[in-house]
């Protein structure tokens, strides 16, 4: 009969970890082309994954749609306002990293932000040397331009926007925002405040200029002392929130298993009450499965001997209605002699439930020299020369499978009991 | 720790062994006292109950204004410091039983999870059963207890060849060696989680009851006191030293 506990050599637990890893490991590049937008091309396109959604959704390629943009751009400026519609109003996929080149994540993602960075800082120079070049050529004055103040804060303000994609939001809020997250928002205000001033002291002497940076700076500390309590308190209350939720989410899985096993199984007993030999195997299988969700015992008995022995006692149990009483210290990976003395250890208990009385203990203990599994009951004892032939049998095969596996087996008649000593030598050096 | 002239079986001379029980749920308890009741009847009574306890706070009132010989104690109790059975056991530290001698603890829980054991037992209690134990098996440990013996199940004795590295073959050079087993305690901690009782383990290696006792009790100790990483490391994680 091939029990849950049968030896599986096909290691089909790693080969579906593995077929799991892809997706993860591509999770992260995906966010690149969501980053590589603020790369200001000669082309004059800013492509915040924009145009690589219209070619993924198109299904063209993504320099065609940048080039769109450009001409649509140039004829008339309609490709400007619609790209930053389409930019604002986009919605962001976790999508494979199509387009992405392929490799290791950790190699490509750091240079990608160095040179993101570094485009950046070359981008906003471009934009400043353009503007200042510029506006002496429209035929303004470089104090009373508009235009330079406006791109830089624009700028600014993409730049501290570019944090809050989605991705990074629950990143950032989570605390777990890198250094690169604070330095781009730092960047990002920095331009942002910097064109603002330039802006409302236009024309004006550079004192006034100073004073005016310092008047917006005492009230910006102003605002930030008023403000920081109510930032505090809400950010706290925002933590408590996280917290309370997933307490309540606790909750309800506990409550949603304790009703579906505890309080199952109380109705069962119930019902049954009138067959003790039910009510007690019920609440003994309960039981045992109640404390190994709570406990966490050893669980998924293709993994390690303890586990596949464990399932044994439990399986006897549940067959028999007699409890076993397991101990079991040490364990190894499960093999295949490991998986005959768990066979052997089922074929013991079956006898000692059957032919024995309770309590039915068992002891197993796997060490580096070896397994040892002794199972125990408090039988009157036989006599081995009207043992019946089935039983003797049973003997044999127990007796018989150890042999083959290189261990040995031993029955011991004692005045209260019978005692089945399993024995197997360490892992090395067993003929395979 | 063993009282040096005990004589094993007193019989009926002795004085019942008066005794306390601590546990929050109310029918559990009525349910110990009937069984004790009934496995007693018959024989001169062994123990008496003299208090019982639902929570921390009360079980050190009780326990510190009954004296009692031996506490039965649930390891997880409300009250206290949050610690349960280990809050009560360090609450009543130097009291004394009515008998001069000091009152010891047996651990009496559902859990048999390592880090509970360990935590009592590290604690101070002389033993540590669970409530599936059969009324005779708990007078007899009870009985053990009072007389300053250890009291192992079968899977405490797994747990400390475990703990001890024994399973994995580690023996102490010498007995006093707290971090180790002897080979003479690893044997018999073995024959314990092989559900020998001690008269069965004596049998098994040709010595004395009293022997079997004064092994367990050398093992409780070295539970109690070694600083082996294992052990430590549950407590430390619970926050017991």
């Amino acid at each position: 009969m091939p029990t849950p506990y049968e030896y599986a050599p096909a290691s089909a637990g790693p080969a579906a970890a593995r077929s799991d890893l892809p997706p993860v490991e591509r999770a992260e590049p995906h966010a690149v082309p969501e980053r590589l937008p603020l790369v200001r091309d000669r082309s004059g396109g800013w492509t915040p994954g924009v145009c690589g959604a219209i070619a993924r959704h198109l299904g063209v390629s993504r320099r065609l749609v940048r080039w769109v943009f450009v001409l649509l751009a140039l004829a008339g400026g309609v490709g400007i306002p619609a790209y930053i519609f389409l930019w604002a109003l986009t919605p962001e996929e976790d999508l494979d990293g199509t387009g992405v080149p392929d490799g290791p994540v950790e190699a490509r993602v750091s240079p990608e932000r160095r040179r993101w960075a570094l485009v950046l800082i070359g981008g906003a120079g471009l934009v400043l040397l353009g503007g200042v070049l510029l506006t002496p050529v429209i035929g303004g004055s470089l104090r009373d331009s508009v235009l330079l103040p406006l791109l830089v804060i624009a700028l600014g303000a993409i730049v501290a926007w570019s944090n809050l994609d989605e991705a990074k939001r629950s990143r950032w809020l989570g605390g777990g925002g890198r250094g690169a997250g604070w330095m781009r928002l730092a960047l990002g205000l920095a331009l942002a405040l910097t064109g603002i001033l330039v802006l409302v002291t236009r024309g004006q002497s550079l004192t006034a200029v100073w004073d005016a940076l310092f008047a917006a700076v005492a009230v910006l500390v102003g605002v930030l002392i008023v403000a920081a309590p109510w930032a505090v308190r809400l950010w706290g209350d925002f933590r408590r929130e996280q917290v309370a939720a997933a307490r309540a989410t606790e909750r309800a899985d506990i409550a949603a298993h304790l009703h579906d096993s505890v309080l199952q199984t109380l109705a069962l007993i119930q019902r049954k009450s009138a067959d003790p030999a039910s009510v007690t195997r019920l609440a003994r299988a309960q039981e045992r499965e109640l404390r190994s969700w709570l406990y966490a015992g050893p669980q998924g008995s293709q993994e390690s001997l303890a586990a596949a022995v464990t399932e044994v006692a439990h399986e006897i149990e549940d067959l028999h209605g007699v409890p076993v009483d397991l101990v079991v210290t040490g364990d190894r990976p499960f093999e295949q002699h490991g998986a005959a003395l768990s066979r052997a250890m089922r074929e013991a208990l079956l006898n000692a439930v059957r032919h024995g009385r309770p309590p039915v203990t068992a002891y197993v203990e796997i060490g580096p020299n070896g397994v040892e599994a002794f199972v125990r009951d408090r039988g009157d004892g036989f006599d081995l020369d009207t043992v019946p032939e089935d039983r003797l049998g049973v003997r044999q095969s127990v007796l018989g499978r150890m042999e083959r596996h290189g261990g040995s087996a031993r029955v011991r008649h004692r005045d209260d009991g019978t005692e089945v000593e399993l024995c197997l030598p360490a892992l090395e050096g067993v003929p395979e | 720790m063993t009282q040096p002239g005990r004589v094993p079986d007193r019989g009926s001379a002795r004085p019942p062994i008066r005794v306390v029980l601590v546990d929050d749920h109310r029918m559990f308890r009525t349910g110990v006292r009937a069984e004790l009741t009934e496995a007693m009847s018959g024989a001169a009574a062994v123990c008496e109950f003299v208090g019982e306890a639902p929570d921390v706070d009360t079980a050190v009132t009780v326990i510190r204004r009954d004296r009692p010989d031996v506490v039965l104690l649930d390891v997880h109790l409300p009250g206290g410091s949050g610690n349960g059975g280990v809050d009560v056991i360090r609450g009543c530290a130097g009291v004394e039983s009515t008998t001069g001698g000091p009152v010891r603890f047996l651990a009496l829980s559902v859990s048999d999870a390592a880090e509970d054991v360990i935590a009592v037992i590290r604690a101070g209690a002389r033993g540590y059963v669970t409530k599936t134990i059969g009324a005779n098996d708990l007078v007899t440990a009870i009985r053990r207890v009072a007389d300053g013996d250890a009291v192992f199940s079968p899977r405490l004795a797994g747990f400390v060849l475990d703990a001890f590295g024994a399973a994995a073959g580690e023996i102490a050079e010498v007995d006093e060696e707290l971090d180790r087993l002897s080979a003479r305690e690893r044997e018999v901690m073995r024959l314990i989680a092989r559900g020998y009782q001690y008269k069965e383990v004596a049998k098994e290696l040709y010595i004395s009851v009293k022997t079997v006792e004064t092994h367990v009790s050398s093992v409780l100790r070295k539970l109690q006191l070694s600083n082996r990483h294992e052990l430590t490391a549950w407590a430390m994680g619970r926050r017991l030293l």
